[in-house]
């Protein structure tokens, strides 16, 4: 039973990092991204109607990597190329991915109907392969020039650009890539954690995920930690009696993850928090970057 | 590389007939000069004489509408810095490009072709540290930018240079943020390099006698124009300021005496913490009297600027206080400060001191806003805040043609001016100026200094913050050089000489 | 670029003015429609057909008019709970969290007087409407000043603090009004219970009178942000926090006040669509709907720049576009959504036409020797 929880809250923070993974690797070449959920359920609901006509997971999830691709794709272009105000394009994008995907994925409504992706000890496959792209990314960004290049954009665009570094093709690399997985966060949802489409079924996760990249400070291995604490206070506010049994209703139990990310983020918001931890967030994120 | 065998002497770089224009302007306009291995050679001018479009010209930074560019008698064509590097070309940059977040080793191998996927910084830690030594130069490698001087991190852009192989070193301003001694420590390591073939081009504003200590040669420049070349040791420092200026500068302001009042402003034992929570002003304590300009001489980053935002109500001391009229208003807003007679004048003139996308009457506003006489109820007396804007363009000669263009539009010395008046014109009691002159040229800088002058007679009392020592030396009453958040000491004006407040700037009691 | 003889050059815009911005977010409101025309065409509707059906039931239909401004008054409120945050540069996405609250409280005042228990109470309204009012209000506030708070003392980020909120405020919804929830209704499947007819809203000729809060504010809001010193200080924070502070204007109090305002406002729209619109009085089952229409709110306070009067028709024609493209859904038989789905188009193409407010196209001709 313990076990079978603690399964459950590690599937649910493979979202989460999938999720804030990506969108912290865009962050670090200096693109924000809030349309992060947006870009999640484009996936999820990709993959799932992909999945479910053809029959095949793979093509499925292939279809939710290309069209987060895409999505982040036009996301770089309405924020490098075009050089608009990111939080205003990020919005765009997350209502586009919410209104549309509403209107496509509405005549699929309901479960998926395949066989469930095997688990491992009740854990998903996806788990793994989290922690996995966590190691790799952060080996990226700390011990390889591209990881150097990808931050130095981040910090300071102009600083990069005089050095000989393209920084155009640098955060469209990272937001292309950072699209991707989004698109991927959400199919691992709609595919494997919970298989049942419905309109605006992400529910706020893409927004979490966004909150987690501040939590982190930017670093990919606190941000693991921070996923699997969202996991474990999700799948506790779907089985509060396990805890309490009793206690308040079901419905202010679904609060809670909620209320805990206010609080952490204002927590991680004091000076105290900044001085004793150090700000690591990215000097140049969410300014487009204009060439003399 | 086409620069491996350079003898000294050689022509390096050539540039003949260089002209760029912009919208209402000829930033350079038929430039020629040519530049020898081995050789310090001084490009000379005011702000706004072309020398930044002519660095970035030379640096494939923009491209020039004429002339042309050799690098050793080739003729080349800079489309980026990448091919002004690829040619051999390095620049030290004023404001520094650097990235603070990284290590002094990240920034000096970013963008290097060498570096391949996977960093190696053991080995190219090793081939810097034997740059280091060659040159004389001293830098821990591990360390973040953000926490070293200014002096070191040019050197950490001399080593960015010299790293990528430049033979040809741009330096902007090379000593304006640096105290004496560092500059002493520059210039010592710029000689080492001038023996081992390099070619050194410093862009200089101000500050000539170092002009005349360490270059061969100077060119200078006037409103895009060369307008003398000579060799150093044919010029004199009034000379060049003629031939920079055009006109026979008048270098000193007539200090009036005023007769010091009572104490206005009070300060014990102040301490403050900077942006990254260090404790940079280390208690001080002063007074400032009615009628009396108080001068703190510092170069940037010692402590100034924190003093300067305590006093100002925009940053929490975290020791000490700060009396007006012996009341304690350590813990006063900003705005119970401008309500008590308080004007600040910020070094960030845009941003701080003016919002850009207001008008120039919203921007007069920032200052009034909170004047029954301006806002009855609540409600803005729209007539009565344009008429005073009226007013002020036409006192102080600010260049604008109505008084609704937004303040991004304004010049510089324009909105400086712009600023100056609107705080003045409040009649404050104490006037915090910090850097009034900085980036100005010589008749904005006169005007905004004689207008200073003009508070003092009327009984201000002027706390005046710069870092040109000549300004607070021909101004200042008492005059007290701060160095790591201290004052070294407070001198009376008349023994404020060059000497010992250079000294105590850099730290010496 | 050149195209034949003629060379297109992008150049910085200067200055905006107000017809410009006017004309480029009609051209964008066009350009989306157009966009969402091949929804139709892949639906097998003709384009022309379909819009024609949307603006003549929105816009000329006995039934379809007054929808429209029910839902137009609510688009309104939202834009309004937009765009005062926004002109102190902060997002108000939590406009669905302060309307659920706002309706919350709206509800408490009804049930402290003891409306659940029978439809035939008398009430006098002259008491319990004004009181209802203030509650969806205070309700509406105290969720704003929870973001406004954390903003102006911790500077969080306000978006995710909005966001996280509205899933609060929806569960707390969910509680109140689902099994055995203190506000359920006596049908008891998740919906709230019914006002009685004696606090019911006024309605005058089909439209419910908070129509004239609605516009009363619209005036309002303007007059705060021309002519007043909050107004002027909102801005100043909005367009530069550093110089803000260094007039004296408080980094704490701004943000605040205007996601209180913001709130207060998007409470009252709670208020509108549960408590006053024709036929509702409860809070109804699918209440996560009227969250997700609030969305617009955000669309309709970019394209009007945050002017509160241009605001106006374009909540009028997206109140009528939605109205429309639900009506459409039934009658040409097409798939649900299609609403949101323009919903979506219209964002994002805006967000494209954004940048004709900062560049403008330039053709010349290149002359002949240069050729």
């Amino acid at each position: 039973m313990m076990w079978e929880f603690f399964a459950r809250s590690l599937n649910a923070s493979t979202i989460f990092t999938f999720a804030a993974l990506s969108e912290l690797i865009g962050q670090r070449s200096g693109v924000l991204n809030v349309g992060i959920e947006g870009v999640m359920l484009f996936g999820a609901t990709l993959g799932f109607i992909v999945a479910q006509s053809t029959g095949s997971y793979l093509l499925g999830f292939l279809a939710a990597i290309v069209i987060g691709g895409v999505i982040g794709l036009l996301h770089g272009f309405f924020s490098i190329t075009l050089g608009g105000n990111q939080v205003v394009n990020g919005m765009g994008i997350w209502i586009l991915g919410f209104g549309l995907t509403a209107y496509i994925g509405y005549p699929y409504t309901g479960p998926l109907g395949m066989k469930r992706i095997p688990d491992i000890m009740g854990l998903s496959p996806f788990f793994f392969v989290g922690i996995a792209l966590i190691i790799i990314t952060w080996l990226v960004l700390s011990k390889t020039s591209l990881g150097l290049r990808i931050r130095s954009v981040g910090e300071n665009p102009s600083v990069a650009e005089v050095s000989g570094i393209n920084v155009t093709k640098t955060r469209y690399l990272s937001v292309i890539t950072s699209g991707m997985l989004m698109g991927f966060a959400g199919a691992i949802y709609s595919l494997d954690y919970n298989p049942v489409w419905n309109y605006n079924f992400i529910m706020g996760w893409g927004f979490i995920a966004l909150a987690l990249v501040f939590f982190s400070m930017w670093n990919p291995l606190i941000l693991l930690g921070g996923s699997m604490l969202f996991g474990t206070l999700w799948q506790l506010s779907l089985n509060p009696e396990l805890v309490l049994p009793g206690v308040l209703s079901r419905y202010i139990w679904r609060t809670v993850p909620f209320v805990i990310t206010i609080g952490v983020l204002m927590l991680m918001s004091t000076k105290w928090f900044s001085t004793k931890w150090g700000a690591a967030k990215p000097e140049a994120l969410g300014q487009p970057y204009e060439k003399e | 590389m086409i620069l491996k065998d350079i003898k000294r002497g050689d022509t390096v770089l050539e540039a003949r007939g260089i002209t760029k224009r912009f919208p209402g302007v000829v930033a350079n306009d038929h430039i020629d000069f040519g530049i020898k291995a081995g050789e310090i050679h001084a490009i000379l001018g005011e702000n706004g004489a072309g020398k930044t479009t002519l660095m970035k010209i030379l640096f494939g930074l923009v491209q020039p509408d004429e002339g042309e560019i050799y690098v050793h008698g080739e003729k080349v064509n800079f489309r980026s810095p990448l091919d002004a590097i690829h040619f051999g070309i390095g620049m030290v940059h004023q404001n520094r490009k650097l990235i603070p977040a990284h290590t002094v080793i990240e920034n000096i191998i970013l963008g290097h072709p060498k570096s391949g996927n996977i960093l190696n910084l053991k080995r190219t830690g090793e081939e810097i540290t034997e740059l280091c030594d060659k040159y004389g130069f001293n830098i821990d490698l591990k360390a973040k930018v953000w926490q070293l001087s200014e002096g070191e991190k040019q050197v950490v852009e001399i080593l960015k240079a010299l790293y990528r192989g430049a033979k040809i070193l741009i330096l902007d301003e090379p000593t304006s943020a640096l105290a004496p001694p560092e500059t002493k420590k520059l210039l010592a390591s710029i000689k080492i390099m001038t023996g081992d073939e390099l070619a050194i081009i410093p862009f200089i504003t101000h500050k000539l006698p170092i002009v005349l200590t360490v270059s061969e040669r100077v060119t200078v420049l006037r409103r895009g124009k060369v307008t003398a070349r000579l060799k150093t040791a044919d010029a004199t420092e009034s000379n060049l300021a003629k031939e920079m200026v055009g006109r026979e500068v008048i270098f000193r302001l007539e200090r009036v005496e005023v007769g010091k009042g009572k104490p206005i402003l009070q300060v014990e034992n102040l301490s403050a913490l900077n942006d990254k929570r260090v404790l940079a002003l280390k208690g001080v304590s002063f007074s400032v009297h009615e009628g009396e300009i108080f001068g703190i001489a510092g170069v940037s980053g010692n402590g100034q600027q924190v003093l300067a935002e305590v006093l100002a109500g925009l940053r929490k001391a975290v020791g000490g206080k700060v009396l007006t009229d012996g009341i304690n208003i350590t813990h006063y807003t900003s705005l119970e400060r401008w309500q008590k007679g308080i004007g600040y004048i910020p070094s960030e003139r845009i941003d701080v001191g003016s919002i850009g996308d207001f008008s120039l009457v919203d921007n007069v506003f920032m200052n009034y806003y909170f004047d029954d006489e301006f806002s009855k109820w609540g409600i803005i007396d729209s007539k009565k805040i344009r008429k005073l804007t009226k007013e002020i363009i036409s006192e102080y000669a600010v260049a604008a043609p109505s008084s609704d263009i937004t303040a991004k539009s304004l010049s510089g010395g324009n909105l400086q001016k712009l600023i100056l008046a609107r705080v003045l014109s409040r009649k404050p009691r104490l006037i915090i100026a910090n850097l009034p002159t900085q980036g100005l040229d010589v008749g904005a800088t006169e005007f905004v200094q004689n207008k200073l002058m003009e508070a003092k007679k009327e009984r201000a009392g002027i706390l005046l913050i710069s870092e040109d020592l000549d300004e607070i030396l021909s101004l200042s009453d008492r005059v007290a050089p701060i160095y790591e958040g201290e004052f070294m000491g407070i001198l009376p004006g008349e023994q404020a000489t060059r000497e010992n407040v250079g000294a105590m700037m850099a730290g010496l009691k | 670029m050149k195209f034949g003889s003629y060379k297109v050059k992008l150049e910085k815009k200067v200055n905006l003015t107000g017809w410009q911005a006017a004309m480029i977010s009609i051209l964008a409101i066009i350009f989306a429609l157009v966009l969402v025309s091949f929804i139709f065409l892949h639906a097998g509707v003709n384009p022309l057909v379909g819009y024609k059906e949307i603006f003549s039931y929105g816009f000329a239909n006995a039934f379809g008019l007054p929808l429209t401004i029910n839902k137009s008054i609510f688009i309104l409120l939202c834009t309004f709970a937009f765009i005062v945050p926004m002109r102190a540069g902060l997002w108000n996405i939590g406009m669905a969290g302060q309307l659920y609250a706002g309706a919350l409280g709206a509800f408490a005042v009804a049930f402290a007087f003891g409306a659940k228990g029978s439809q035939s109470i008398d009430l006098s309204p002259g008491i319990v409407i004004p009181l209802m009012l203030v509650g969806a209000s205070l309700g509406g506030a105290a969720s704003g000043a929870i973001a406004g708070f954390t903003k102006g003392r911790f500077n969080t980020n306000e978006i995710v603090v909005t966001m996280m909120i509205n899933f609060i405020t929806f569960w707390l919804v969910a509680h109140m009004i689902k099994e055995g929830g203190p506000f359920m209704g006596s049908g008891g499947e998740g919906e709230g219970f019914k006002l009685p007819p004696s606090i019911q809203a006024p309605i005058i000729n089909n439209v419910p009178f908070t129509i004239l809060i609605a516009l009363g504010l619209a005036g309002l809001l303007y007059f705060l942000f021309a002519k007043t010193k909050i107004g002027y200080q909102i801005k100043a924070y909005g367009l530069c926090p550093a110089a803000a502070k260094y007039a004296g204007i408080s980094p704490f109090k701004i943000p605040l006040l205007v996601f209180v305002i913001g709130g207060l406002i998007a409470g009252l729209a709670g208020y509108h669509y549960f408590a006053a619109v024709p036929g509702v009085f409860k809070i109804t089952k699918n209440y996560g709907d009227f969250g997700d229409l609030a969305f617009y709110g955000i669309i309709c306070g970019l394209i009007s720049q945050n002017n509160p009067l241009a605001a106006i028709p374009i909540a009028l024609l997206f109140g009528g576009l939605t109205n429309g493209g639900r009506f459409v859904q039934g009658k040409l038989n097409l798939g649900f959504g299609i609403d949101y789905a323009l919903l979506g188009v219209l964002m994002i193409t805006l967000v494209a036409f954004q940048f004709f407010f900062r560049y403008k196209i330039v053709w010349k001709k290149i002359e002949k020797e240069k050729l």
